[in-house]
């Protein structure tokens, strides 16, 4: 019996590769897969190496700064740039939309400037050309056309009648074209899936990680399953249809809405039902908590007028110019800990407004396996947004840390005695710049991505099981003549 | 099917910019109380004041952006900086749900642009094809010899139909949002329907191939999806790898570099330039001995954007390049010419961006220069005027025109035009 399925998958395989037009537009669509890995690999190259150059320069340029005052060390700052995963060349994810480098420096925090979209002017709104988009948006399509007869045409030529007095069952039947359709797509998957390894491989230098490896395996298995379900989809369609010309249309007519359309509108709903802040409303919100906390440039802050006290009892002297340390800096300190924290907070409820905003684009998932797949293919290629959160986690807690360890530096190494006017300003030597360590940036392991995605991992579950189900059980709904 | 897509899409433009006119509204009342409690906190140290205190520049949507809301939800439309160096404040981005910006606007432009054309392609393609497979075509040439005419007819009709929706929904979209019957309104209207038509003569060119319907809607969509989505996303790509920004990271650097470095350096490193550009400022007093002042400074601040200068101009360059690039390509694609013509007129592209931030430019420059003297004779704050100073409101300068959009769109519209004749003719 499975000799049946078989032998109907190869003949439509056969029949489909056989047609000149569906010829021409897999090979068409095999081409630009190959371009658009090609390119998107070697845009990946210029843009990594591009920001790697300038964070050596960043370091070179921080060690080289001459003994001085540790705090103008703090407001000289670094800068951090956003690296990219090896993956991402496969899908672009939110790539160009978010910025590329960040500003650090004490008492402020600053936004991730100059993304790409930033320099369009308006072309890359139609669409990016990478591998993950031509597999999830064009393929569909080449399957749509290769599918949409599969079983009207035997209908409408009158041959269906024919094979099912042969004893061919109709889930046989069903399942050999939607897995003849499969082998199209796989000869044209496969081999990309093969160049894309190679590629990624030489991206990382030969040094493949764990975790890389398991990611690859997961996007193969992932995009597989979809095709299997646009692919089911197809040939219950044209099983279900009344003509070849229905069937075609209403496919057509669902590509156009489940993948042009629906994507914009769900993420417009979020937008309008968790608006989220203007830049001035959300640094007002933090300077307004920040003020209730006080100034820690101005040591004699009435605000820090408890911490002073304490300390002056402590070390048991009348005037804070008298303590054993910098009290400037100590001060500094205790003022980086507030604001730190509060700007944190803030920015936590922002990003959780953004999580809402894009909750509803992912419960779409659902009834859009598109969607599903965008999101889990974004999440494991490291250009979704939980990479872009947690990016801006790990620039603001280097941030942190360079701004307490120059205000360590003013403690511990600064005298408390302020230089007069025209007196040289106190300095630190040089060397002590070494000790704040460069900023690395480390990606999520595939443990926390698959957590973050678990909605659209069932979504596509869902669907998977759907199909399968529908092609088993509903054959006796379908009309023969 | 388009009304309903349409109106939604006019309920999210106007949304859209509602709230962008609702921020600058409230930046513009945040300033002034910003001013006055920065003047409470530091209000005894002037040079103190203006380090902290911003001053605001608004980018006030065009009543049109609502309908192409364009780059404006990527660029910044409200600028606020101090008098510190402005290289390192004016690329500061607005606060953006990366994920929105990547699936895009639902404005009516998207309508317009993506979605009439598929109306127009389900309407058209099987006008011909339809007759001969039902047989009624045969009939028809066997009757009369105007057999062409009748179908032209036909064609007519659905044109007629698809215009009036579009110029409907146009007709809602001025009472919606309250716009003028101007110049712009008939630019993007000529555009709209240059547009449409060529979609027209693109369906009308295939049917003239006499094929099958499934053949007609297959290549129809193939077209659709070539020039709406596959076309400008390649070009796209070969744009970033021909014209990478790189100058944008080294401008940063430049800028910081440019002032810190200064205060390591001899006070005459920072003021003889500083002087050279500013020649009116050699009047007020340097205190030379200070370790620290004010005048110096502020200096060092404007060292660092004078500096970067170079790498501004680079910038500048690098974004020309590719705006002539996707120009010089527009003119083979109507899709991407239909849509730039309309950002252009709702001033919601980059162009109008970079425009915005010359005008920061110069706003910077002027009140830095209006604030220097009080800052370097080291006046009480009460004796300047910046409890007068408000937010500001951008107006760009030039008018833009379309022509050559049209231009292109109507000769590739003739082109088709002409072949499909040639096409029925030789039937």
């Amino acid at each position: 019996m499975p000799n049946r399925i078989s032998t109907i998958a190869k003949q439509t395989f056969k029949t489909a590769l056989n047609n000149r037009a569906t010829l021409a537009l897999t090979l068409l669509l095999g081409l630009s897969l190959g371009l658009a890995t090609y390119v998107g690999w070697q845009n990946f190259k210029t843009q990594n190496n591009q920001r790697l150059h300038y964070k050596e320069l960043v370091r070179a340029q921080w060690l080289a700064k001459p003994d001085k005052h540790p705090h103008r060390m703090a407001h000289y700052g670094y800068l951090a740039f956003r690296e990219k995963h090896e993956l991402s060349f496969f899908d672009f994810g939110i790539e160009s939309f978010a910025g590329v480098s960040i500003f650090l420096e004490a008492h402020k925090q600053n936004t991730v400037n100059f993304s790409e979209a930033g320099f369009s002017n308006g072309m890359l709104r139609f669409g990016e050309i990478s591998v993950a988009m031509v597999l999830q948006l064009l393929v569909p399509l080449l399957i749509f056309f290769l599918g949409y007869n599969s079983i009207s045409a035997e209908r409408e030529s009158g041959t269906l009648k024919i094979l099912l007095c042969q004893n061919v069952s109709w889930k046989q039947l069903l399942w050999g074209k939607t897995l003849g359709i499969i082998g199209v797509c796989l000869s044209i998957f496969i081999p990309l899936m093969l160049l894309t390894i190679l590629l990624w491989a030489s991206l990382s230098h030969w040094q493949i990680s764990a975790d890389a490896s398991l990611r690859l395996m997961v996007l193969v298995f992932s995009y597989a399953i979809y095709f299997f379900i646009v692919s089911a989809v197809t040939v219950l369609v044209s099983a279900f249809a009344r003509s070849s010309k229905s069937a075609l249309t209403t496919l057509l007519a669902c590509w156009i809405f489940f993948m042009v359309i629906m994507p914009r509108i769900t993420q417009a709903i979020g937008v309008k039902i968790y608006p989220s802040p203007s830049k001035v409303a959300f640094a007002d919100a933090i300077a307004t908590d920040i003020h209730k906390q006080g100034d820690s440039h101005n040591p004699d802050d009435p605000h820090y007028a408890a911490i002073k006290d304490s300390l002056l009892k402590t070390y048991g002297v009348t005037d804070v110019k008298k303590l054993p340390f910098n009290y400037g800096g100590y001060i500094m300190a205790e003022g980086e800990k507030i604001t730190s924290k509060i700007y944190s907070n803030h920015q936590k409820e922002l990003n959780k407004i953004f999580e809402k905003q894009n909750s509803i684009t992912k419960v779409a998932g659902f009834i859009n396996p598109y969607l599903s797949l965008k999101h889990i293919s974004m999440a494991i290629t490291a250009a979704d947004f939980d990479t872009f959160i947690d990016f801006q986690n790990q620039a603001e807690a280097y941030r942190y840390q360079l701004a307490q360890k120059m205000n360590k530096l003013q403690i511990d190494k600064i005298s408390n005695i302020a230089p007069g006017e025209e007196e040289k300003p106190l300095a630190i030597s040089k060397a002590n710049w070494a000790e704040q360590p460069d900023f690395n940036y480390q990606f999520g392991k595939l443990s926390s991505v698959i957590t973050n995605e678990l909605l659209a991992l069932s979504a596509l579950t869902c669907w998977l099981l759907a199909t399968v189900m529908l092609l088993q059980y509903t054959t006796r709904w379908i009309k023969t003549i | 099917m388009l009304l309903i897509t349409g109106f939604a899409s006019l309920y999210f433009g106007k949304t859209f910019i509602a709230n962008q006119q609702a921020v600058i509204e409230k930046a513009a009342m945040l300033q002034k109380k910003n001013t006055l409690s920065n003047i409470d906190h530091f209000g005894k140290d002037i040079g103190l004041l203006f380090y902290h205190n911003k001053f605001s520049l608004a980018n006030a949507p065009n009543a049109w952006a609502a309908f192409a809301n364009g780059q404006r939800d990527i660029n910044p439309y409200l600028i606020s900086v101090t008098m510190l160096g402005l290289e390192g404040q004016i690329y500061d981005t607005d606060i953006n749900n990366p994920v929105s910006l990547l699936l895009g606007n639902m404005d009516l432009s998207f309508v317009f642009i993506f979605l009439f054309p598929l109306v127009i392609i389900a309407f058209s393609y099987n006008l011909l094809s339809e007759q001969k497979e039902s047989g009624v075509w045969s009939l028809l040439r066997a009757q009369t010899n105007q057999s062409f005419q009748v179908i032209w007819q036909k064609f007519l009709v659905r044109v007629a139909v698809i215009f009036s929706v579009a110029l409907f929904l146009l007709f809602v979209t001025i009472l919606y949002l309250h716009l003028p019957v101007d110049f712009i309104f008939f630019s993007i209207t000529a555009l709209i329907m240059f547009y449409l038509t060529f979609w027209f003569a693109v369906s009308f060119f295939i049917i003239s191939l006499a094929k099958s319907s499934n053949f007609n809607a297959s290549a129809l969509v193939a077209v659709w999806v070539l020039i709406c989505i596959v076309i400008p996303a390649s070009l796209n790509l070969f744009l970033t790898r021909k014209y990478p920004m790189p100058e944008a990271l080294q401008h940063v650097i430049n800028q910081r570099e440019g002032y810190h470095e200064k205060w390591d350096m001899a006070k005459e490193v920072t003021m003889k330039p500083f002087f050279e550009h500013y020649p009116q400022l050699k009047q007020y007093p340097f205190p030379q001995e200070k370790t620290f002042s004010w005048f110096w400074y502020y200096a060092m601040q404007q060292m660092g954007d004078d500096q970067a200068v170079a790498s501004r101009r680079a910038i500048e360059n690098k974004l020309a390049a590719r705006q002539r690039f996707t120009n010089t390509f527009a003119f083979f694609f109507p899709t991407i010419q239909t849509q730039l013509g309309i950002n252009n007129m709702a001033g919601s592209d980059l162009n109008a961006h970079l425009d915005f931030q010359q005008a920061v430019r110069k706003y910077h420059e002027k009140i830095r220069l209006h604030f220097y003297p009080s800052i370097f004779l080291n006046k009480a704050v009460d004796s300047t005027d910046i409890k007068d100073y408000k937010l500001e409101k951008y107006s760009p300068q030039q008018r833009p025109s379309v022509w050559v959009n049209l231009l292109s769109i109507s000769i590739l519209t003739v082109i088709l035009i002409g072949t499909t004749a040639f096409n029925f003719k030789r039937q």
